[in-house]
């Protein structure tokens, strides 16, 4: 189970990181057509179609399947400047209470973000630009990474309950 | 009660302050028992969330650009399509067509329209005289939706994907040389900081529709709901008028602020209806039905 | 409950969950699901949704990633080590020396980047682990990164200004002209105040190795080339017109990519480092934003900001009273709401107010931006804290007080843009009309 999870988070953190790439390259790609556009002259132009709109998706997906593995690594920042003080005790039970609200608060946004999605497909929403994509297609990561950003949340809640003391290590306090 | 009630434009915007009024007026006829919270400017919601949040009501009213809807349906577009509806006179008989389509449309959705107004009709932008369609060839020319860039296409120019806010530093490096919008974005962007001429050529007649949640108006005593209606018809009357005056005073705020106005020559005009005519064969193959019914009973 | 109490309740709420040591994103995002739930009609969960949704696929944020990826593969290809290396003989007798670095560094980032999270961060990324290894003070690293990188709003472009333009209908190209002097006036009080403090204290920073001849340091700055290569690639592209401000940001990754291609110290595996470093950095920020996004639509809905600034404009105070009441208006708003949100939630109010005081558009535009800078650096919310503690490790409010001189020169910057409103005005005035 560990290792399913463990796998679960690094497979979703890749495809974020693959996501950014993609703006990257997208982006890039529409520079170097400008430049051969004003190269070529009158006549020779090239646009990649709503390359905007698919950054932004891109960058959502990336947001939000990154997510997960993101606080596993103790990325996601947080004020423990009181909490270091405490008794260990005290220690693990505010981490365990931080761990359960933080589930139910994103358990409560992955509800409603698969609501928008059902409604979004229902309705048929389109986006704007030139080329019309269903929204529902690009809003479906956003759900899946909020999804396992709760799961995330819960196993770090059950492995703190069980072995009694705090399980993540914030980045930089290593 | 009091509603939220997002709107996408700023507070100096006509479409606004015409709201505003439309507020206050049903406030006025209700004796205070229905007012509104307006937050333009996107302050609640983003531009692109505004239906979607007055459809499950999250506010109970909201304001949007139309035609932001027609990848959704081509009878949404149609005030934005180039050379179809040209005049004030020819936008009211084209919302008149649209009107009974698009109330069906939206009903489907739980919404009911309220009233619509436009903006002033397009114009076109340029760092020199254009005097035909060929002096647009090779330029390039600003597209943010598929209609500009299939205009574009056959006009010969280039379409660049500029978003508004960069559009003034696009002018000033040469990233674009050419856009068709109305006076209004032209004087508030202040426009003769980057470019020189303009001409109403009269592309086209935009609107905004503001749309109410059935169900939340429904809630609502009958007197509220025909305060609602009355001030709704008024607020479109009130707003045609306003467009028409804010489309000669920016028009001159233009020539003003030395921007050369000039009116199109007749073989740029008829050039560009011609380019017009090919849009709407190729619009018409993928038109719904709906669509092709407003556009029918727009030419009758 | 009235307003006041409201807010303290909803204020407490949020020191509360923040110092249980509840995630900030999720602090935020708690505290404005509390507010909506209990202080407002709106179904809380779906505008949760909809803000989610709607505010994390906006295309000027998609820079940000890309900036925070070019920091990264400057620090692991060591392009940043020779940037510091080639000006350390150059900036030796400064007072201040490499601190200087981060100042500039900021100022030269702000005039691509639009906003201050990404400024903090890609060239945090550079110059923090740099300057520690060479025994700089920690306060004086931190604070110049932390109140420097504020000029990434002012400095054009920025989105900040973009927001105030599009909402009161202005020139976006004159508020981008009018904000370059200011931001040089802060460059300005940020260098002289850390000149001040090395001159006052002579152990303070850090001896640079040796003193050099004019060859020595000429064959120095050799190592500059790349990264005035990359400077020069990112603001020619945008200012030739081939990339706007965003796509300016791939052309960075692009030819970062390419000149650290070309040093030894840089392969397969430290890109794989840098990238999944960059996607973790920017969706620890971007989750941020989200809540701060959340808490702004909240507040929006509770009307408290709102009825705020409407309770000190019934005052109808003169105008340098006005401008010192809004001042700490802002200052107490931007505790806990970002810049953006406090721009977009009270200009509607504000406005109108200024008007009558006959105060500039133009002018408090930029007043507005100096003053929103102040709450980047202010804790509990402030997102250059954050920045920096993601970078570093070290806690927000030891962030918070390195940049409290920081917080104090900003505020004299505002004092002197009010007694001398030339510093905004003559460069947009020389455009014309
Ligand atoms: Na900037
Ligand atoms: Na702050």
């Amino acid at each position: 189970m560990r290792r399913f999870l463990d796998t679960l988070y690094w497979g979703a953190g890749w495809l974020a990181a693959l996501s950014i790439l993609g703006i990257c390259a997208v982006v890039t790609l529409q520079v170097a057509l400008n430049v051969i556009s004003r190269l070529g002259g009158t006549g020779v132009n090239f646009t990649i179609p709503s390359y905007a709109d698919f950054a932004g998706f891109a960058l959502a997906a990336a947001t939000f399947l990154a997510a997960a593995s993101t606080l596993r690594h103790g990325v996601h920042i947080r004020v423990n400047l009181l909490v270091q003080r405490f008794p260990p005790r005290l220690t693990w039970l505010s981490e365990v209470a931080v761990l359960a609200v933080g589930a139910g608060m994103i358990a409560i946004a992955t509800y409603w973000t698969a609501m928008l999605v059902g409604e979004s497909w229902h309705y048929g929403d389109q986006s704007t630009g030139i080329i019309a994509v269903p929204l529902w297609i690009p809003q479906i990561p956003m759900v899946v990474g909020l999804g396992l950003l709760c799961v995330a949340l819960v196993d770090t809640l059950v492995e703190a309950i069980r072995t009694g003391r705090p399980v993540l290590i914030d980045e930089g306090d290593a | 009660d009091t509603w939220d009630f997002p709107t996408p434009y700023g507070d100096g915007i006509f479409h606004t302050a015409n709201i505003q009024q439309f507020a206050e007026e049903v406030e006025a006829a209700t004796d205070g028992g229905l007012d509104f919270t307006i937050h333009s400017a996107g302050s609640l919601f983003p531009h692109a969330e505004i239906k979607g949040a007055v459809r499950s009501m999250q506010v109970p009213i909201g304001e949007f650009f139309l035609s932001r809807l027609s990848n959704e349906d081509a009878a949404y577009g149609l005030d934005s399509q180039p050379f179809v509806a040209t005049s004030y006179e020819d936008a009211r008989k084209l919302w008149e067509a649209q009107e009974p389509v698009i109330t069906e449309l939206l009903a489907a959705e739980g919404l009911m329209p309220l009233f619509s107004v436009p903006w002033p009709a397009q114009g076109l932008y340029t760092t020199g005289e254009i005097e035909t369609v060929d002096d647009l060839n090779g330029l390039r020319f600003r597209a943010y939706n598929a209609q500009l860039e299939e205009f574009a296409a056959l006009a010969g120019a280039a379409p660049v994907q500029v978003e508004a806010p960069d559009i003034p530093q696009a002018f000033s490096t040469g990233q674009v040389e050419a856009m068709i919008t109305s006076p209004s974005t032209g004087a508030n962007s202040k426009a003769w900081d980057f470019l020189s001429h303009y001409s109403p050529i009269n592309a086209w007649v935009p609107k905004n529709l503001v749309v109410v949640n059935q169900r939340a108006f429904d809630r609502l005593p009958e007197d509220q709901q025909q305060a609602i209606m009355d001030a709704a018809e008024a607020a479109e009357q009130r707003g045609w008028e306003m467009s028409m005056a804010e489309a000669e005073e920016k028009t001159q705020e233009l020539a003003d602020n030395g921007i050369t106005v000039y009116e199109p020559s007749e073989e740029l005009v008829a050039g560009l209806q011609a380019i017009g005519q090919d849009m709407l064969e190729t619009w018409d193959e993928n038109a719904s039905d709906e669509a092709k019914e407003i556009l029918d009973a727009y030419r009758n | 409950m009235s307003d006041p109490a409201t807010f303290a309740v909803l204020f407490g709420l949020l020191i509360a969950l923040l110092a249980m040591g509840l995630w900030v994103a999720l602090s935020l995002m708690v505290m404005a699901f509390v507010a909506m739930a209990f202080f407002t009609n709106a179904p809380e969960g779906l505008v949760l949704a909809t803000t989610l949704w709607g505010h994390s696929h906006s295309w000027p944020l998609a820079a940000l990633p890309l900036f925070i990826l070019m920091g990264e593969i400057l620090l692991r290809s060591r392009l940043s080590e020779d940037m510091f290396s080639g000006l350390a003989p150059w900036l030796g007798r400064a007072p201040g020396r490499l601190l200087h670095v981060n100042i500039l560094g900021c100022a030269i980032f702000a005039a691509v980047s639009g906003s201050s999270a990404a400024t903090a961060a890609t060239i945090g990324k550079m110059s923090v682990p740099e300057l520690k290894s060479r025994g700089y003070p920690e306060s004086l690293i931190l604070g110049t990164l932390a109140g420097s990188a504020t000029l990434g709003l002012l400095i054009p472009p920025s989105i900040i200004l973009i927001v105030y333009g599009v909402a009161t209908e202005q020139s976006i190209a004159r508020l981008f002209v009018a904000g370059i002097l200011p931001g040089l006036l802060l460059v300005g009080l940020f260098a002289g105040y850390v000149a001040v403090r090395a001159l006052m204290n002579r152990d303070l920073i850090p001896v640079e190795a040796g003193d050099f001849s004019l060859m020595e340091k000429l064959k120095a700055s050799r190592r500059l080339v790349p990264v005035v290569l990359l400077i020069a690639g990112v603001i020619g592209s945008i200012y030739t017109g081939i990339a706007s401000p965003t796509d300016a940001a791939a052309v960075g990754v692009f030819l970062s990519l390419i000149l650290a291609s070309m040093s030894s110290s840089f392969g397969w595996a430290e890109f794989k480092a840098a990238l999944m470093g960059a996607t973790r950095t920017s969706c620890m920020i971007a989750f941020i934003l989200l809540g701060a996004a959340f808490l702004s639509i909240a507040m929006g809905f509770t009307g408290i900001p709102r009825n705020l600034a409407a309770w000190i404009g019934s005052f109808e105070l003169p105008t340098y009273a006005l401008l010192a009441a809004l001042t700490v208006f802002f200052i107490v708003l931007g505790c806990f709401l970002d810049g953006i949100s406090i721009v977009v939630l009270t200009t509607s109010i504000i406005l109108p107010m200024v008007e009558a005081a006959g105060i500039d558009r133009l002018w408090f535009g930029i007043y507005l931006v100096l003053v929103v800078e102040m709450s980047q650096i202010t804790p509990p919310v402030g997102f250059n804290l954050f920045v920096i503690q993601g970078l570093t490790g070290i806690n927000i409010l030891r962030v918070a007080k390195a940049a409290l001189p920081f917080f104090l020169l900003l505020l004299l910057g505002a004092a002197l843009i009010t007694l001398f409103p030339g510093i905004v005005t003559v460069l947009p005035n020389a455009m014309g009309n």
